[in-house]
């Protein structure tokens, strides 16, 4: 497997750090890419992402685009963070107080600092363990690394926003102290370039007792790129995460989001939405560990597909065996509009334990004749009450956002994707 | 949607113990000592020629084994499934075992061996009483061979053909040849292809068009001796307009050595056709510890081929150690309808993955899925299912509900339902729930006088209602007698 050997050497980190990269080249060496005789990427087929940028896909690339090619989400008072192609720009972001943090470059140039490692250290045993992830490890330069002090309550958003449409790897960690309250933003913008590259990214999450993190992940990468992503969350006694996913963009994407409820009393919410065309490929694998007494996990995907748009959902819930008095709920939506369009979703519950509570729920259909008919009634035409039963449909899962700003721009930026839907302007106010 | 309210039962009633029930003896475990004509073990071409010259099949199905044979040979064994097993030796299994009798068979049942007919008589199966009392014909299997067949004068007026499939080989040929195989290849699965190469029995059913059987059709099996493997292999066809209901019942005697039933069920229903398959299951599952019990890997396919078709699968799968199982619908015909219903019950080591298919070919195509999992002690339980919609499948609806309940909390329920939808116009709806048995369910009833047991018996029913409510009657009763005998631990 030569021909799968990355070259770690050039780049930036202290011994420990080299020992781990070239740690990391050899397990995707070895493991490779996975395919569609894998379980878990039985409906995604990667064979698109070296088609269309070569044997060594990996190797990042320099972006076309700069910070001026995208203004950010307008009215939005947070704290900036950019990164272009990668790489972060320092004076064009703006660090909070209060706030350990870095950027993975910064952290990496510190021969004294060792707190790097853990970000590097892969662990195959993890759920949807993947060679993206060991290409990651071996190859990332940069990222964000902030600890969020015990008690601290950051009054604006953290705005982490990703620029380009190049090859990066990207390596994230952000820890939140006991009781320490954040939101954080994690934006991905490229334009309707004709380049295109992989943006493979990993972000950890851990978060101590009582901690509570609001995670938007927005990826509205350009039209011709492809995106890989993973979201672990690691959270103890009693902490909240609840994450709002947010696919619009990319030719294939693909994120593994793997929540560890690890102490008592944690709970998450994860909620996404979908909305493709075109060729476009969005993939969604999370699971949800419930390892502790007590915990409680909310799951609500909606999917709205157009054009020849594929969609795969798979949400896996496990139950261990001392995890008592769980509550778990998941529940996936899928609109097909269109007759080439396609769904394939797979709802998993395993429970070792007879002291629960879950459910899901999976639906996959059209809109419904009698709403239709009763928003006709009303002097709505066919196309107008269509529209509007859409809107509702995948606005569903944006209701629990708690920015109104946010909302509103995921809003337009969705149904601007669908046809027709820009005479809906009105009902967005 | 069952709303049983989660609550700690066992800590605030000592009194049940989820352990006993989960520990039921099986109740039906004895061993018939009859000599058997039985093959050494191993498997190689040569069994097989073996296999094919005791039934004195002609040269295509001998030519038809050894294809699927040598495609058996390249292939590996599955092991996707939710189960723990110890490998199989697939050479240590004997594939071929007749129980002695004459040469030609018996003509009647009163050449039938007495030792069999007094199994069946401990099991309360009335083969002597059959016409009198339940009015089914039954092709009785004992290990490998169909000893016993009644009720042949009555179909046969009906048109109806109703025996063993190595006769329906003989017999009717060019049935057999046309259909077998054509819903599961020979290299569908592993176990597939073994039961194609070396199948020794089961049941051949043929009703010709626009023919309403006349009876119900059953089919006992049942695993006698020591260290043979059961590869049965039915095949049901029904013509247009056909109507067949079929009932499979299985039990086995106690031991200690894990056997494999790899069994192949194709089902074809053509225009306007309807089949209805019950199974019973309640073969040896093995001790408290995990040892014995009968791995039961099989394969059921229904197509419906024609325009209309209908084809309603019915289980209530309690025994075996490792239950593998899909009984899988295409929906190949307009209109045509699949339907699966299913109780299964895991308890002591007991593991089952079973669920179903649902393929989606036709236009205005209906599938309903409900799906109640029991699982106590250390029984390990998954649904795994599939309901696929594909491109030209308009209007596609599906229903789908599986339950799970959980008795102990060292058991567990899995489930695995995948959903590929390809066509806009299918309304497709999917529902699970898993929980335990509701305090406030037990509190109520015994506040009304009745006693726990009852009480459990009763909302155990209830949730598998939906269920037996589907099976022909004299199941239903036989299902819900098992179920009470299984429960009857689970309490005080």
């Amino acid at each position: 497997m030569s021909d799968m050997a990355l070259n770690t050497a050039a780049l930036p980190g202290d011994a420990g750090v080299q020992t781990l990269r070239a740690q990391a080249a050899e397990v995707f060496a070895r493991t490779g890419l996975p395919g569609r005789r894998d379980e878990d990427w039985k409906y995604t087929d990667i064979s698109r992402i070296s088609a269309t940028l070569g044997e060594a896909w990996w190797s990042p690339t320099p972006s076309e685009l700069s910070e001026t090619d995208f203004s950010g989400i307008e009215g939005l008072d947070a704290y900036r963070i950019v990164f272009v192609g990668g790489e972060f720009l320092p004076e064009q972001s703006d660090i909070p107080e209060g706030v350990t943090l870095q950027s993975l470059s910064a952290l990496l140039a510190d021969d004294a600092d060792e707190r790097s490692h853990c970000l590097f250290r892969l662990d195959e045993s993890a759920p949807l363990f993947n060679g993206f992830l060991a290409a990651n490890s071996a190859l990332a330069s940069d990222g964000l690394c902030a600890c969020i002090g015990a008690n601290v309550k950051l009054d604006k958003p953290l705005y982490m926003v990703h620029i380009g449409n190049s090859t990066s790897h990207i390596l994230n960690g952000l820890m939140l102290g006991q009781g320490a309250e954040a939101t954080l933003i994690e934006h991905f913008v490229g334009g309707d370039s004709n380049s295109a590259g992989l943006n493979n990214i990993a972000t950890y999450l851990r978060l101590a007792d009582n901690a509570g993190l609001t995670h938007y992940r927005l990826q509205m990468e350009g039209t011709k790129q492809f995106h890989i992503g993973r979201v672990e969350v690691k959270q103890a006694g009693n902490s909240r995460y609840t994450l709002h996913a947010v696919e619009l963009g990319a030719s294939l994407s693909r994120a593994d989001i793997v929540v560890n409820l690890a102490e008592t009393g944690a709970s998450c919410d994860l909620n996404g939405l979908f909305v493709a065309s075109g060729r476009q490929h969005i993939d969604h694998h999370t699971r949800i560990d419930h390892n502790a007494p007590y915990c409680r996990s909310r799951e609500s995907y909606r999917t709205v597909l157009d054009g020849r748009a594929h969609a795969v959902f798979n949400g896996k819930i496990v139950v261990a065996e001392g995890a008592v008095k769980t509550d778990s709920a998941q529940s996936n939506g899928n609109l097909l509009l269109s007759r080439n369009a396609e769904i394939d979703t797979k709802p998993e519950l395993e429970i070792y334990n007879d002291d629960v509570k879950c459910a899901h729920g999976v639906t996959v259909g059209q809109l419904d004749e009698d709403q239709l008919f009763y928003l006709k009634s009303r002097g709505l035409s066919e196309e107008e009450a269509r529209q509007l039963l859409t809107f509702a449909f995948a606005d569903e899962v944006l209701v629990g956002m708690d920015s109104k700003l946010i909302r509103r721009f995921i809003e337009q930026a969705a149904f601007s994707k669908l046809p027709n839907m820009s005479d809906l302007e009105g009902f967005l106010e | 949607m069952n709303n049983l309210k989660q609550t700690s039962r066992q800590a605030n009633n000592p009194d049940i113990k989820p352990e006993e029930f989960a520990n039921q003896e099986y109740e039906t475990g004895f061993v018939t000592d009859i000599e058997a004509d039985t093959l050494p073990p191993g498997l190689n071409e040569d069994v097989i020629r073996h296999i094919s010259a005791k039934k004195n099949e002609p040269e295509w199905l001998l030519n038809w084994r050894l294809e699927a044979f040598r495609h058996w040979l390249t292939m590996t064994e599955p092991h996707w499934a939710h189960v723990n097993y110890q490998p199989i030796d697939f050479q240590a299994i004997s594939y071929f075992s007749a129980p002695k009798s004459k040469d030609d068979g018996p003509k009647s049942l009163d050449e039938v061996d007495p030792k069999l007919v007094e199994t069946y008589e401990k099991l309360g199966i009335p083969l002597r009483e059959q016409e009198m009392l339940a009015g089914v014909a039954v092709d009785a299997v004992f290990d490998s061979v169909s000893v016993a067949t009644t009720f042949k004068g009555k179909l046969k007026e009906a048109g109806v053909i109703f025996c063993p499939i190595s006769e329906a080989v003989r017999e009717y040929p060019e049935l057999v040849q046309q259909y077998m195989g054509s819903v599961v290849p020979t290299s569908d699965n592993f176990y597939a292809a073994l039961n194609s190469a070396v199948f020794t029995d089961g049941s051949f059913v043929y009703i010709p068009r626009g023919v309403r059987c006349p009876m119900e059709l059953s089919t006992y099996f049942r695993i006698n001796a020591m260290n043979t493997g059961q590869f049965e292999r039915t095949l049901i066809i029904a013509d247009e307009g056909a109507y067949v209901s079929y009932l499979e019942g299985c039990t086995a005697p106690q031991r200690d050595e894990n056997q494999l039933h790899a069994a192949v069920v194709e089902l074809v229903a053509l225009d306007d056709a309807q089949i209805k398959y019950s199974t019973v299951q309640n073969w040896y599952p093995g001790d408290e510890n995990g040892v014995g019990g009968i791995y039961n890997f099989v394969t059921k396919r229904a197509d419906c081929r024609g325009d209309r078709a209908k084809v309603s699968w019915t289980q209530v799968e309690t025994g075996s150690a490792i239950t593998w199982k899909y009984p899988s619908c295409i929906l190949r015909g307009d209109d045509s309808v699949g339907e699966f219903y299913s109780v299964a019950l895991t308890k002591m080591r007991q593991e089952a993955d079973t669920g179903t298919k649902m393929i989606h070919l036709g236009k205005r195509t209906k599938s309903t899925i409900v799906s109640k999992g029991i699982a106590a002690g250390h029984g390990q339980q998954a649904y795994r299912g599939l309901v696929k919609i594909g491109k030209g499948a308009e209007d596609a609806r599906n229903y789908t509900q599986c339950d799970s309940l959980l008795i102990g909390d060292t058991c567990g329920a899995h489930t695995f339902p995948y959903v590929e939808v390809k066509n806009p116009s299918a309304t497709m709806e999917h529902e699970a729930t898993t929980s335990k048995i509701g305090e406030d369910q037990l509190f109520y009833c015994q506040s009304r006088g009745i006693s726990e047991e009852d009480a459990v018996n009763m909302i155990v029913n209830g949730f598998c209602k939906d269920v037996f409510n589907e099976l022909p009657m004299e199941f239903a009763v036989e299902a819900n007698r098992l179920m009470e005998v299984s429960l009857e631990g689970a309490v005080g």
